[in-house]
């Protein structure tokens, strides 16, 4: 399924105060893959996400979804496969239910009423908040709001998710069930976290990004084992894999 | 300095919501020729942090009070006076619908005075004016000051004069001019001051933002005096058309012209008084009710200058209070009732 | 502060209000906005000495409340907070306005009986739109501004405005709470804080505004957005609207407490 690739091709992309924030990334993911992509606070990450999504366009290189180059032209389409959630849901819930704002992609895409709500339903069901449909997002918890987030891109069908930091600010149960629901999904998987346990248990392979290039690139329970790769980006082995706090013995 | 539903007639709500709908269709004519998508989300961001920025104390140095940002200025200069306009028109919209402060039939009024005295007089005419020049601190502190003065003294006048328009109230012009001015004098001072710390600040970080809301903003003397001639001449016309309306039930306008010109006011529909008093004169077995007679009343208060009173005998006051109290009693026996129905079927449903 | 912490409870109590299903609040939008507005317009065309003929509409309030199955106490509780601005300016009437009238025995003077009737005015109306946004809810308020041709842009504006108070007021709020920590013996900010404390949080309020926006183009927005279809207008929506109007005419032109005040008067004698 080729279409369903997302490629990287020697990107840069300099901020206008001349900050070169991407320089020369390179990588190919494929169909039903899981990526974590991680870094240190400024190494790039957020601005790789923009490059992805087509909010910014690299000043050289590209991005392939499938086969069609990310340009202007193409964007409508581009973003209809590629669904992005963001880190904050309050920046991503702009409307005054939870069911406007999953029906808000859809109606964008001029699909009718009928199909719409049977769109709306379904994301919401997928992501278990069906009876918060008419709710407020403001009167949402932290773990519910992420739900209604993750169902506002599930509606419009994408084939690809993109999440920033999609456990970032949840309480240990809540963290938990995202990453339940994250996990039933079968599509495509682009994950920036700090989470780096979340990462271990949710990514089969990992992009280390370091001062905007990519610092290795590779299955996630080698590189986020890495200990000397790890402390030179700026980041530390997963807990999980950490050794005894209160005994000190090591994993086996 | 909220306009209240209950200080308005429907006269002058209804002219000021014609005047505002004509100014705020322009601006989002303005807005989407300008292709500018991207400031539907700031506006409306904008307008929730004038909300939230109502919280925000300023201590004003040497006293022990503190003051509030009102908005329409700093908008103005953030967003261009078609998206700040739009903004504060959503901000006061909120405002009436929650917090009923001033109320839907006044908010025309309130929109008027606070957005398009600020928006577009004191902002495009003062402040860019007296801006011209180029930012240093010390100008626009003065610029914002003098700005956010006049334009809050114009809102003040604006509500006094739609205060008196309607009538509601026994204030003579004079007081409620010397009452109203300078208390604004002194909000509008403060305000400047506000607005002057922000827009420095901003200016010192992020200049393009203040230069995208200047530019691009095509207000040119032609365009201005488009807007100026279509509302005068689109609020004369409507209230043209709704004082003919209005002529067989004499309410506001009149009088304050009955105040000026000394012609008395009729209180009431003079022909439905007497259709009344036709029916009465049918029902028999209320002979002694008098309802009021304001026509007989009127001629002798206009000789005297004075305005007219309905006219009361001891007996219809006495018919109202008990009328009253009955209407009201009823009032609340529908409530009572429907409330014991509804209590009535929840517990038979459960 | 707390008073504007008290503002955003009110408005999510309100939220929540216009959840329910009752009767009214199963009516259509639009044809509440109009009745809203045809009463508003029917109460503030009183004279300014009117108040017998003011007391028939407290009936349309009474019936909203207990059919729309609302709290009186909250509801109650905002209209007397509200408008100081009213009360400062019809308190002067007494003074300027010291005729003598006669009520039942009782003299008072004309500026009382005005004051009342402002006050009165004041009541209906506050309480008129309280009832409007607590029975229909600010989305479907905003479908109705739809059906009325207000632009997209204005009321998509509009409910992004009420959309973001919540998050900007806690916002706000984080920040003087970190400002007051620091600062323990100042009422409110300093002057020297004036412009970093506001500009920076009008700054941190642009780059929320871009992070929206460009949620926004990622779920394909391109300047219009579509509201979804309308909720379909019922014959019985329209009776609700011309049953009230019927009312309010009639309240208008009758004098209906005097009617039944004489009757009673009348039969007495």
């Amino acid at each position: 399924m080729s279409h369903h690739k997302l490629e990287a091709k020697d990107l840069h992309y300099s901020y206008p105060d001349d900050h070169e924030a991407v320089k020369g990334m390179s990588f190919c993911i494929h169909h039903g893959e899981s990526v974590g992509i991680i870094g240190a606070n400024g190494a790039g990450k957020s601005t790789l996400l923009m490059l992805l999504m087509g909010v910014l366009f690299p000043s050289q290189g590209e991005v392939c979804v499938g086969d069609v180059h990310v340009t202007k032209k193409t964007l409508p389409m581009i973003r209809q496969r590629l669904g992005m959630v963001f880190q904050d849901p309050d920046d991503q819930l702009f409307m005054s239910t939870v069911y406007d704002d999953v029906a808000f992609g859809p109606r964008n895409y001029k699909l009718d009423e009928k199909e719409v709500e049977t769109r709306v339903l379904h994301a919401l069901e997928l992501v278990g908040i069906l009876h918060l449909k008419d709710r407020a997002p403001f009167k949402l918890s932290g773990g519910e709001k992420r739900a209604a987030a993750i169902a506002s891109v599930l509606s419009m069908h994408p084939d690809v998710l993109v999440m920033d930091e999609p456990t970032a600010a949840l309480d240990p149960k809540s963290r938990r069930r995202v990453m339940k629901l994250l996990t039933s999904f079968k599509h495509t998987k682009i994950i920036t976290s700090h989470d780096l346990d979340m990462i271990y248990e949710m990514c089969d392979r990992t992009i280390v990004i370091k001062n905007g290039e990519i610092a290795a690139d590779g299955v996630t329970s080698e590189i986020l084992v890495n200990a000397q790769l790890m402390d030179e980006c700026g980041l530390e082995v997963p807990l999980a894999m950490q050794n005894c706090p209160v005994c000190g013995s090591a994993k086996e | 300095m909220h306009m209240a539903d209950a200080l308005i007639s429907p006269l002058v709500g209804g002219t000021m919501w014609v005047a505002t709908a004509g100014v705020a269709a322009y601006s989002i004519k303005k807005i989407q020729t300008e292709m500018d998508e991207k400031k539907i989300p700031l506006m409306g961001v904008m307008g929730a942090f004038i909300f939230a920025s109502q919280m925000i104390n300023f201590t004003i140095p040497g006293t022990g009070s503190s003051g509030h940002i009102g908005g329409g200025l700093i908008l103005a200069i953030l967003l261009g006076p078609y998206a700040g306009f739009l903004t504060l028109a959503s901000v006061l919209t909120i405002q009436a619908l929650f917090f009923a402060d001033g109320g839907l039939l006044a908010l025309g009024s309130n929109v008027f005075n606070m957005g398009f005295f600020t928006c577009f007089v004191a902002y495009p005419l003062i402040y860019k004016v007296l801006m011209g020049k180029g930012y240093s601190t010390k100008r626009i502190i003065v610029v914002s000051v003098i700005a956010a003065i006049i334009g809050l003294q114009l809102g003040a006048f604006g509500v006094v004069l739609e205060t008196l328009f309607s009538g509601k109230t026994e204030l003579p012009f004079g007081t409620f001019v010397l009452l109203m001015q300078p208390i604004h004098l002194a909000i509008g001072a403060i305000e400047g001051l506000v607005t002057a710390a922000i827009v420095t600040y901003i200016w010192n970080q992020r200049p393009e933002i203040i230069e995208r809301a200047a530019s691009g903003e095509a207000i040119g003397n032609a365009s201005i005096k488009k807007v100026a001639l279509g509302l005068i001449s689109v609020a004369l016309i409507t209230g043209a058309g709704l004082s003919w309306f209005a002529s067989s039930n004499p309410d506001g306008l009149e009088w304050a012209i009955s105040k000026t010109t000394g012609t008395a006011e009729l209180e009431s529909p003079v022909g439905l008084h007497q259709k009344l008093s036709d029916l009465q004169s049918k029902i028999a077995f209320l002979p002694d009710y008098s309802f009021k007679a304001p026509e007989s009343e009127a001629g002798q208060g206009a000789g005297e200058g004075e305005e007219a009173w309905p006219a009361v005998s001891e007996g219809t006051s006495t018919a109202g209070l008990v009328g009253g109290g009955m209407t009201l009693a009823l009032a609340a026996l529908v409530g009572a009732g429907i409330s014991l129905l509804k209590r009535r079927k929840y517990r038979a449903n459960s | 502060m707390a008073n504007i912490m008290n503002s955003l409870y009110n408005m999510r109590l309100l939220d929540d209000l216009a959840r329910q299903e009752t009767i009214i609040h199963k009516l259509h939008p639009l044809m509440k906005l109009l009745t809203t507005v045809s009463f508003l317009t029917v109460v503030v065309s009183f004279g300014r000495y009117e108040i017998s003929g003011l007391l028939p509409l407290f009936v349309y309030p009474v019936m909203v409340f207990s059919l729309a199955e609302l709290p009186l106490k909250p509801i109650l509780l905002r209209i007397l907070l509200v408008s100081p601005f009213i009360i400062g300016i019809g308190i002067l009437n007494p003074f300027f306005d010291q005729q003598i009238y006669r009520l039942g025995g009782m003299e008072i003077s004309r500026g009382w009986l005005t004051f009342l009737s402002i006050l009165i005015k004041s009541g209906l109306t506050v309480t008129a739109a309280l009832l409007l946004i607590a029975s229909t809810g600010m989305d479907r308020l905003a479908g109705a501004l739809r059906m009325l041709k207000i632009p997209r842009i204005f009321v998509l504006q509009l409910l992004l405005t009420y959309r973001y108070i919540s998050v900007l007021m806690e916002e706000v709020a984080r920040t003087l709470r970190a400002y007051s920590l620091r600062a323990p013996n100042q009422k409110g900010v300093h002057r020297s804080a004036w412009g970093s404390l506001a500009g920076q949080l009008i700054l941190r309020t642009f780059d929320r505004a871009q992070r929206i926006y460009e949620a926004m183009c990622l779920r394909g927005f391109t300047g219009e957005y579509e509201t979804g279809g309308f909720k379909e207008i019922r014959v019985w929506d329209i009776a609700y609207w011309a049953g009230w109007m019927l009312f309010f005419v009639a309240a208008r032109l009758y004098n209906i407490p005097m009617v039944i005040g004489s009757l009673i008067t009348g039969v007495i004698r």
